[in-house]
């Protein structure tokens, strides 16, 4: 017990090791900066300026588009790369297993999305009456919805033989279309049953549901269910990840 | 765990599709050796090494490291070793002493250890006042230099090398292969897969020569050079060599090829006396002047060559002899690239 103690709290050390070091060397990218930053700030303004929609309401759509976006966005731009320079063999040559190699890359994107996401936060609050209701719901909607997100990024990333732009591209081809059946724009209580259904399946759903109920509002699904979805697509993504991996191991 | 051999591989196989790059090949390295793995582009030796660490996954077969079998114990596995792959697989963006301390986290080397650790290796290395620059600015030698220092970061039992000193300045060549001897000389076991076959003569206390994915001949350089006795040659260079000269050594009795290398003319042969005094007939009824004559036993680029047919000089130089499984990977890094 106390051995796999010690094994647990090294792997989460080396975990964080690779997180900080693609933190410092990937955030910056201009990759990072596009799809990141400029991608999600540039839909919501084109998809929410001149609607009659009171910015308060419209803070949780920008937090949650920025949470998808910047979280998803770091591991197709850090693993092709690597993979291409061959570094990410060291991390396959390293006493770690690959899960912790795949948790300090989701890490790396975790951190990112939710440092971009604070910002629309602080402006609601600050300047157009946005409260926080729940803290709870806020945190677990934006460490869940960055986990969830940034593992899918990773997942994506993982795909045998990629480039970054390669992997951007069938990445979009999924966030995208998400972006309109998940209740982002319309509200999921006011979609047609068929709609509810499939918006159910999106785990953007889950996060524009908490991060309106954490700001005062409803959520549809409840809390409750809007966690659990989130938690199980965050393993999910991480063993699609895994897999990839193993696929890509067994062809090299 | 006290294993016999610091590493033991049987029945390695690796197959890409229908190509078999590795066939089923078996052998141990013995603690404390330099072993050398020999071969032509695309024999296999690359795709046998990242069998070997951990980045590729065998298609049959097993290997152990220091008594742990890489696919069952990989944590114990991966422990035991450094590894310096075909490319500096560096951070370009850090510097290195950054990319030291990375991979020592890597291995979870406590900080006192690693920062000491860093500092003796960069000193090592000639790197010493480069530490904090990025390696962006960084010469192919210095790179390869990081590269090195990074595997021996962990301090571990056996260095993986591939190809340590290919296309490198002399000054990195000399600082490398001093490294290698005083590590081996510390207790490192050292795998080493080299085109250079002086090099490998030199260093290594065995040799492994693989071709098309099979192990060929495992011994000491000069028990190999010895099974080969009957591949002896005479070297001759003439102060104004005529024209067509190396046609006209050919067509000499009892050679069996001639390979001109700078100046000199190397005449292959299984009996050096009868060629020598052909070749002073030779010399005499064109009123040649000899500047060189040397008998030479067989060198181990002989052994090579009589083993895989192919001569490392021209393959090192000639892209177009890379295997298929070799253009395949480059293909491959190609399109990442663009």
């Amino acid at each position: 017990m106390k051995l796999n103690r010690g094994r647990l709290v090294r792997e989460m050390r080396v975990a964080w090791a690779i997180a900080s070091k693609d933190m410092r060397t990937y955030y910056t990218r201009p990759a990072s900066i596009m799809f990141g930053i400029l991608f999600p700030f540039s839909l919501f303004l084109s998809f929410s300026v001149g609607r009659n929609v009171p910015v308060a309401l419209q803070i949780p759509i920008l937090i949650s588009q920025t949470l998808f976006f910047a979280s998803s966005s770091i591991g197709p731009v850090i693993i092709p790369s690597e993979r291409m320079n061959q570094t990410f063999d060291r991390f396959l040559t390293s006493p770690v297993s690959l899960l912790t190699v795949l948790m300090g890359k989701t890490l790396a994107g975790v951190l990112y999305g939710v440092g971009i996401s604070v910002i629309p936060i602080l402006v609601g609050v600050a300047f157009f009456g946005s409260h926080v209701a729940s803290l709870e719901a806020l945190a677990a909607c934006m460490g869940l919805s960055a986990l969830g997100f940034s593992a899918m990024g990773i997942a994506f990333a993982s795909m045998p033989g990629q480039s970054p732009g390669q992997v951007m591209m069938p990445l979009n081809f999924v966030r995208i279309p998400l972006l309109f059946i998940s209740g982002v724009y319309i509200p999921v209580k006011e979609l047609p049953p068929w709609a509810q259904a499939t918006s159910f399946l999106s785990p953007l759903t889950h996060t524009i549901e908490l991060a309106r109920y954490a700001l005062g509002g409803e959520t549809f699904f409840g809390p409750a269910l809007n966690i659990i979805v989130l938690a199980a697509y965050t393993a999910l993504f991480l063993l699609v990840g895994i897999r990839f991996h193993i696929m890509n191991q067994r062809k090299e | 765990m006290q294993a016999q051999y610091a590493i033991e591989v049987s029945n390695l196989t690796k197959k890409f599709g229908d190509l078999v790059a590795v066939d089923h090949i078996s052998f141990k390295v013995k603690k404390g050796e330099i072993f050398g793995f020999l071969g032509p582009n695309g024999a296999g030796k690359t795709t046998t090494i990242r069998m070997l660490t951990g980045i590729s996954i065998p298609t049959e077969g097993t290997a152990s490291i220091m008594g742990y079998d890489i696919q069952r114990e990989p944590v114990k596995a991966k422990e035991q070793m450094g590894i310096v792959p075909d490319i500096s697989n560096v951070y370009n963006e850090l510097s290195a002493w950054d990319n030291l301390i990375f991979t020592a986290k890597l291995y979870d080397v406590p900080k006192a250890y690693r920062e000491s650790r860093a500092e003796e290796l960069l000193k090592m290395f000639g790197l010493h006042d480069r530490s904090r620059e990025k390696l962006q600015g960084f010469s192919r030698g210095m790179k390869r230099r990081v590269c090195i220092a990074m595997a021996l970061m962990n301090q571990s039992s056996i260095l993986f090398l591939d190809e340590p000193t290919s296309g490198l300045d002399v000054q990195s060549v000399i600082v490398i292969r001093e490294t290698i001897r005083r590590l081996n000389e510390q207790g490192l076991t050292i795998f080493l897969t080299t085109h250079n076959l002086e090099e490998a003569s030199q260093m290594c206390d065995r040799i492994a020569i693989i071709n098309h994915g099979r192990i060929a001949a495992i011994d000491t350089p000069e028990k190999l050079k010895r099974t080969f006795e009957s591949v002896q040659s005479v070297e001759i260079a003439f102060e104004d060599p005529p024209p067509n000269a190396a046609e006209d050594l050919g067509r000499l009795p009892r050679v069996s090829e001639v390979v001109k290398s700078g100046d000199k003319f190397r005449l292959y042969t299984d009996d050096p006396p009868s060629v020598l005094t052909s070749t002073w007939n030779y010399v005499q009824s064109r009123n040649l002047r000899l500047v060189t004559v040397n008998t030479l036993g067989p060198s181990l680029e002989d052994v090579f060559v009589k083993l895989t047919g192919i001569r490392p000089s021209v393959a090192s130089h000639e892209a177009g002899t890379r295997s298929s499984e070799e253009t395949k990977r480059e293909r491959g890094r190609r399109r990442l690239n663009q």
